[in-house]
């Protein structure tokens, strides 16, 4: 049988405002990620793929791959590289991993992303974000932190689909309440009722507080493998990389995809490949961890998705299916909006949850998990990242 | 052990004064920086343009120094509507990044169905919070920012600058 990839393992650091240089937090994901699988030494380490995006800006750490194995005492002979598609990082740095891995390229792969958000003042973080879109056109016209652009996306399905506030408000309920029981959130151990997230201060109509994601500092670490290697560093079931899709269609406003900024086909494409290559349809995802950096972006990804029928992602989340007695929980660690958003390390967060989800040991364990599906965009809504997991690897 | 030398210094003194490019929030438009300086250089004239493709036909934006549809690089300048509809819109009381002054309003516009581009962000300047609806029309305003030097040789010397936004069509 041809070589086949797994997540062995991981760990994340907490998650918000860090009293940390991006080495330390670096450091503390990879520490993470050996508690969490304990037979691993820095030796068994091949490769290395470092995920960020504000390192170079925020901490002046260009070149940044072989500073963090020095730091993690990695010495690294397959692959030592930095990596960076924004909010996707990880997830693209995972994509990568299975290649290499499933090539014979790497046997073992350290997957890491970190961020360093916050700065001695504050208003330094809301201006780099203008270098993170395209910086002489968009970004001149002072596209710079999200809220904005998002706040758009939610009028237009609003005004197309008749989506509604309350809609919205069941995505930043069911992601709180899920973060509330995890240490590592952002948010923990804050619960939120329909009451306050529809009584929350003004962000950008139509987002009330509850509904935008935190920028957070934090790091993340998972292990991705051979199956043979896997059972040497871990007695856990093993996770497979099934499949996996990248779709970017532009950087740029002028280059939208959709019919409104309502519809996301690239996404409904990067879903397409990472179902065929996964040899898996939406019906068979068990649970999945989707972009929610703003609650309509859940709703509009779990259209894209398939979950349900395009239009119908508020009724959808409103129905209960995205909770844990739900038909496809969805963000059972918080997801972006409790648990937080350190760009570079959200992917391997959010993979790291799916693989406890498929070894049976998260904390809001979906019963009987087989097949899972982790999802980011990146940059204004420019890129889409999806990959999908499972106990059995594609035959 | 060794003697702790002190000084009372807040910040980078060694920028003081000085112009740092990656902290800009427009672009460099110079030709000594810039190939699609002429973009600029029409918006001086009042032309909102950018570059289409001699062999296919294709029309980009932003302009480039190649076609991104067959990577001929036999280019030509066109005229674009200057005209647009708002499709919906954003406007930001608190957030905004340093040098955009608030209220910031953002709008989703649509330049018709004959206009090879047919979205586009757009900043709506000179209109009040509360004043913008949806189809509303906008048009281009030119406006000059500030100009930042560049070394040529041991001289400094000096570029002009100016951007575009929208307004709204009363």
């Amino acid at each position: 049988m041809a070589r086949k990839a797994v997540i062995v393992g991981g760990g994340v650091t907490k998650f918000g405002v860090r009293e940390a240089t991006i080495f330390d937090l670096f450091q503390e994901a990879a520490k993470a990620c050996s508690d969490d699988i304990p037979a691993l030494k820095p030796s068994d380490v091949d490769g290395l793929i470092v995920c960020t995006t504000m390192a170079g800006r925020h901490s002046s750490a260009l070149n940044t791959a072989p500073l963090v194995a020095h730091r993690l005492g990695i010495k690294p002979t397959s692959i030592c590289i930095r990596l960076d598609t924004l909010c996707a990082g990880s997830n693209s740095g995972i994509i990568v991993a299975k290649g290499l891995v499933e090539s014979g390229i790497a046997e073992v792969i350290m997957v890491t992303g970190a961020e360093k958000v916050y700065m001695p003042q504050r208003w330094e973080t809301n201006y780099t974000q203008l270098a993170t879109n395209d910086h002489d056109w968009d970004s001149a016209m002072g596209l710079g932190v999200p809220p904005p652009f998002f706040a758009m996306i939610a009028k237009m399905h609003m005004k197309r689909y008749g989506t509604t506030k309350e809609q919205m408000a069941h995505v930043s309920v069911a992601n709180y309440n899920y973060g509330s029981t995890n240490p590592k959130a952002h948010f923990h151990p804050k619960t939120l009722t329909m009451e306050e997230a529809l009584s929350a201060r003004l962000i950008a109509a139509p987002f009330g507080l509850y509904d935008c994601c935190p920028l957070s500092d934090g790091g993340s670490a998972v292990i991705i493998s051979s199956a043979e290697r896997a059972r040497e560093l871990s007695d856990r079931p093993l996770v497979y990389i099934r499949g996996t899709g990248q779709h970017a269609t532009h950087s740029m406003s002028a280059g939208w995809p959709g019919e409104t900024l309502a519809e996301w086909p690239h996404l409904k494409r990067a879903a397409e490949v990472a179902y065929k290559n996964a040899r898996v349809s939406p019906r068979d995802i068990d649970v999945a961890q989707t972009h929610d950096c703003f609650t309509i972006s859940e709703i509009i990804e779990v259209e894209e998705l398939g979950f349900c029928k395009k239009g119908e992602g508020g009724a959808y989340v409103a129905s209960g299916a995205i909770n844990i007695d739900g038909e496809r929980p969805t963000n059972t660690d918080g997801g972006l909006l409790s648990h937080g958003h350190p760009f570079g390390a959200s992917g391997a967060r959010q993979s790291l949850e799916l693989c406890k989800q498929l070894q049976g040991r998260a904390i809001n364990q979906v019963k009987g998990a087989k097949i899972a599906l982790t999802h980011n965009l990146s940059g204004t809504c420019a890129q889409h990242t999806v990959v999908i997991y499972g106990t059995e690897p594609v035959k | 052990m060794a003697d702790l030398q002190t000084a009372k210094i807040v910040g980078t003194p060694a920028l003081e004064g000085t112009y740092i490019a990656e902290m800009d929030i427009w672009p460099l438009e110079c030709p000594e920086f810039n190939r699609n300086y002429q973009f600029y250089d029409n918006l001086r004239e009042g032309r909102f343009t950018t570059t289409r493709c001699k062999k296919c036909g294709h029309t980009a934006f932003p302009p480039g120094v190649i076609c991104p549809r067959c990577w001929s690089e036999e280019l030509e300048w066109v005229d674009l509507p200057q005209r647009a509809k708002v499709v919906t819109f954003t406007e930001t009381q608190a957030g905004a990044p340093l040098g955009f002054p608030l209220p910031l309003i953002m709008a989703w516009l649509n330049f018709g169905k004959d206009s090879p581009i047919k979205h586009l962000l757009g900043r709506i300047i000179n209109c009040a919070e509360g004043e913008l609806k949806d189809d509303d029309e906008v048009r281009l305003v030119v406006f000059e920012v500030p100009s930042h030097p560049i070394e040529v040789k041991r001289e400094t010397k000096v570029c002009d600058r100016v951007f575009y936004a929208f307004e709204r069509v009363k």
